[in-house]
């Protein structure tokens, strides 16, 4: 490839070029080339250990590559750099985990201020402020003050969208966030996300909410055993999917 | 018999309490909380550093340090006293007082303890907080400043009272090499009185008994201060995984 990552393209969010990644002999990444525009809804689905985590989370570098580049806003962000350069680009890319990973030794609202206070240095009655006006946007300003202990899974995981949209962030990752929840929880969460999206974020999300892909995703990435066989928009994936690998696992989603 | 103790403690209750001072150096139970207070003060941060080092993604941080906690564990609390009691004199030629050689040996000896239960602490866990704080742009140090070991802490605290105990305890020791603490000033009401040692060394083992008891009494109610915090008003109990602090504290 002779083109650059860190090359600056207007459109672009996220360009991820040539990615390979192997956990030792065993490669789950193969040659990944993808890009997000801004303001673009991707989803990506694949079936089980087809490495959907590992290149959502190489996008803000919590796994390393072992050769290419992704670029985010223009930064190759796997480029070698100083650690402060590396947590302020990270600073700038939402992640939504299955497990929630929210601070069980704060509240809810401590949660959401947290970061803005000890990362951006934002004082503490604004950050407070804010993750309050956060709080009531995902449906959750009763409860900033109880601790995520006390919180069904569904309303920690809005809760954690809020705290990773409290550092204003362009970019949201989301991996399987509803995948840990009981079915009748599910929607809450979606619908948050549902309003992210026309609020115009861009957003990567690994999901198996085939409903939300249809609905809400401008582009489906399709991947298996660690490469993207199918990039689509939804109402082309769903109805005449072309890999066959993609029609086996849509046949298998449906029963 | 009641009659002893008591004639005991009027006789000797200064001496008990300060030692010689003001005509010797500080000792007595003074001395003892101290030297206690000391090297728990030292022994809690210096065990933080060392699990940071043995944690650490750097082999020269992590093998000198794992190597140095294996050791101090592997060996007698006696045999670390009498080796820094000649060899820091030797190394520093400087004639440094027994307290302070007390002092050093007790926090490195309880920093590597204490070091192993951060480190289970820290691992425990689990990779998850890590990366959430990573993702939010925390550095390793904020990260562990604000969302690692804060919990990790938290669930230490069994273990870390059960050390700090073990320290208290441990500052009797400093007898070998002549530190004036409350073990040192009940040997000399002893060699006084010379006929009624198991009244002296019941006292000793009261006052110590007391001292113990007293610090895993406080630790249990912060602890429980904290939990009910979390629990929220409704719900009150300690989570799953801190076992009672007794069971711990006894193992010790
Ligand atoms: N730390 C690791 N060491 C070794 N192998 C790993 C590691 N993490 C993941 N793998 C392997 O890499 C492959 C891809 O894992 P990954 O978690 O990205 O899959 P996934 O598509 O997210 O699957 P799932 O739908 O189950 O979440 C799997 O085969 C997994 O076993
Ligand atoms: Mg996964």
């Amino acid at each position: 490839m002779s083109t650059s990552v860190s090359e600056p393209q207007a459109t672009q969010a996220i360009r991820i070029a040539d990615v390979c990644k192997s956990y030792g002999d065993y490669p789950v990444l193969k040659n990944i080339n993808a890009e997000v525009a801004r303001g673009e809804v991707v989803v990506i689905c694949g079936p089980s250990g087809s490495g959907k985590s590992t290149l959502i989370r190489t996008v803000n570098r919590l796994e390393e590559i072992n050769s290419g580049g992704i670029s985010f806003e223009g930064q190759d962000i796997h480029a070698p750099m100083r650690g402060s350069e590396l947590n302020k680009l990270r600073s700038s890319i939402g992640f939504v985990f299955q497990s929630f990973n929210l601070f069980p030794h704060l509240s809810v609202v401590e949660n959401v201020s947290m970061s803005p206070i000890r990362v951006k240095g934002i004082a503490a009655n604004v950050a407070h402020d804010k993750a309050l006006k956060l709080l009531d946007r995902v449906g959750l300003a009763d409860k900033a003050n109880s601790y995520p202990g006390q919180l069904s899974g569904g309303q920690q995981q809005r809760v954690a969208i809020a705290r990773a949209l409290a550092m204003e962030p362009p970019v949201m990752l989301f991996d399987e966030p509803t995948s840990a929840l009981d079915p009748e929880m599910v929607g809450e969460v979606l619908s948050v996300m549902k309003s992210l999206a026309a609020d115009g974020m861009t957003m990567l999300c690994v999901t198996h909410e085939m409903g939300f892909a249809r609905d809400v995703a401008d582009r489906i990435w399709f991947i298996d055993a660690g490469e993207i066989l199918e990039t689509a928009p939804p109402e082309d994936f769903f109805k005449n999917p072309r890999h066959p690998r993609a029609q086996r696992f849509l046949a298998d989603l449906r029963h | 018999m009641i009659h002893d103790f008591i004639t005991i403690i009027q006789d000797y209750w200064l001496l008990l309490l300060i030692g010689q001072y003001p005509n010797g150096p500080l000792g007595g139970l003074a001395n003892t909380l101290i030297l206690s207070a000391l090297a728990i003060a030292f022994a809690f941060p210096v065990s933080i550093l060392m699990a940071l080092a043995r944690l650490s993604k750097w082999w020269f941080l992590r093998w000198p340090m794992t190597a140095l906690v294996y050791v101090t564990r592997g060996v007698p609390l006696l045999m670390l006293i009498l080796w820094c009691y000649f060899v820091i004199p030797l190394w520093t030629g400087a004639d440094v007082p027994s307290f302070l050689i007390m002092l050093v040996t007790l926090v490195i000896y309880q920093g590597a303890f204490l070091s192993e239960v951060v480190r289970a602490g820290i691992v425990s866990l689990g990779q998850g907080q890590m990366d959430a704080a990573r993702a939010l742009g925390h550095g390793y140090m904020g990260a562990m400043r604000f969302v690692i070991l804060p919990q990790a802490l938290y669930n230490m605290i069994p273990s870390m009272i059960s050390t700090f105990v073990s320290t208290i305890k441990d500052t009797t020791l400093g007898y070998v090499i002549n530190v004036p603490d409350l073990t040192f000033a009940a040997s000399q009401v002893n060699n006084q009185l010379l006929t009624q040692p198991f009244q002296v060394f019941l006292i000793l083992a009261v006052v110590y008994y007391i001292l113990c008891w007293s610090l895993t009494f406080v630790a249990n109610s912060v602890e429980r201060r904290i939990a009910r915090r979390r629990a929220g008003p409704r719900n009150v109990r300690l989570p799953a995984e801190a076992a009672p602090l007794k069971t711990i504290t006894e193992q010790l």
